[in-house]
């Protein structure tokens, strides 16, 4: 599995352009990204950019205020984690799925 | 000027997301790479912004989130379209696996819409696309997503002109 052309950076999830209200530190990561697109000239082509986390925010995340719902349900049905690990839905569950099909899939 | 060491995917992901992801990643078989060259300049290029979010406009419908609180192995396979112009106060974060407050904390640490305006107006690129994309990333069953959602997004990207697209994960 990959995408085309990977811009990598090993910041958090949910701040891979940088820490809020950095302005300066957003635009060179996005602007870093986007010249990968000419230096990367093979598919899956990966550019390590050149940024570090700063130490000063290893504390910031993007943690939900509340365990997410698949969470909590492990919690309660523990045997059902290496149905989550390898992607294969317990049947009990896949005959509650809400009728996908008929879902309002338009942006 | 590029790093040159092995990229740590895991650096900031806890121990249980870690062993998840990397489960996830010796499912996939290995297959061929989509490859477009560059049909012009970045400094003409028209770009769009897609984020595995949950981003929808305050006026948009919401995503589903009760769908998923009551069977957590689903989640929302539709997506949304977000303006060019949209600010912080305009959209809401529906993923349930994030924080809601990363939107008004700064929605350009993880959807730069204001950062990609910026490069326009210095010449960086052509132009950001009229629209940009979110949608739910939590998706243990991609059908949808990838049979309905992803061409429907493609086809608004090309009436678009769109050149580029960004995706950025969370």
């Amino acid at each position: 599995m990959s995408v085309p052309r990977l811009a990598a950076i090993e910041y958090p999830l949910g701040f891979l352009l940088g820490r809020p209200d950095d302005q300066v530190g957003q635009s060179a990561v996005l602007h870093s990204t986007l010249s990968a697109l000419s230096e990367i000239k093979w598919p899956g082509g990966v550019v390590h950019l050149p940024f570090e986390w700063p130490q000063s925010a290893r504390r910031l995340n993007a943690n939900p205020p509340q365990m997410p719902p698949i969470v909590k349900y492990l919690l309660r049905h523990p045997w059902h984690i290496p149905n989550l690990l390898s992607r294969d839905i317990p049947d009990s569950q896949l005959q509650e799925l809400p009728s996908q099909l008929a879902y309002d899939i338009r942006g | 000027m590029l790093k040159t060491e092995q990229v740590d995917s895991y650096r900031f992901l806890d121990r249980t997301t870690k062993k998840l992801v990397e489960s996830w990643t010796e499912l996939e078989t290995p297959r061929e790479i989509p490859w477009t060259p560059l049909s012009k300049p970045l400094e003409e290029s028209t770009v769009a912004l897609i984020s595995s979010t949950g981003l929808a406009l305050e006026t948009d419908h919401p995503f589903d989130q009760d769908g998923e609180r009551k069977n957590p192995w689903w989640s929302d396979p539709s997506y949304r379209a977000i303006p060019y112009s949209a600010r912080a106060e305009d959209v809401n974060l529906y993923h349930l696996h994030v924080h809601p407050r990363l939107v008004e904390q700064d929605l350009n640490t993880f959807f730069p819409l204001q950062r990609l305006l910026e490069l326009e107006v210095r010449g960086v690129i052509g132009r950001s696309a009229a629209n940009h994309y979110s949608y739910m990333g939590y998706t243990l069953q991609p059908q949808i997503l990838l049979d309905v959602s992803v061409p429907a997004m493609i086809q608004q990207m090309q009436q678009d002109g769109v050149n580029i697209v960004v995706l950025i994960p969370v």
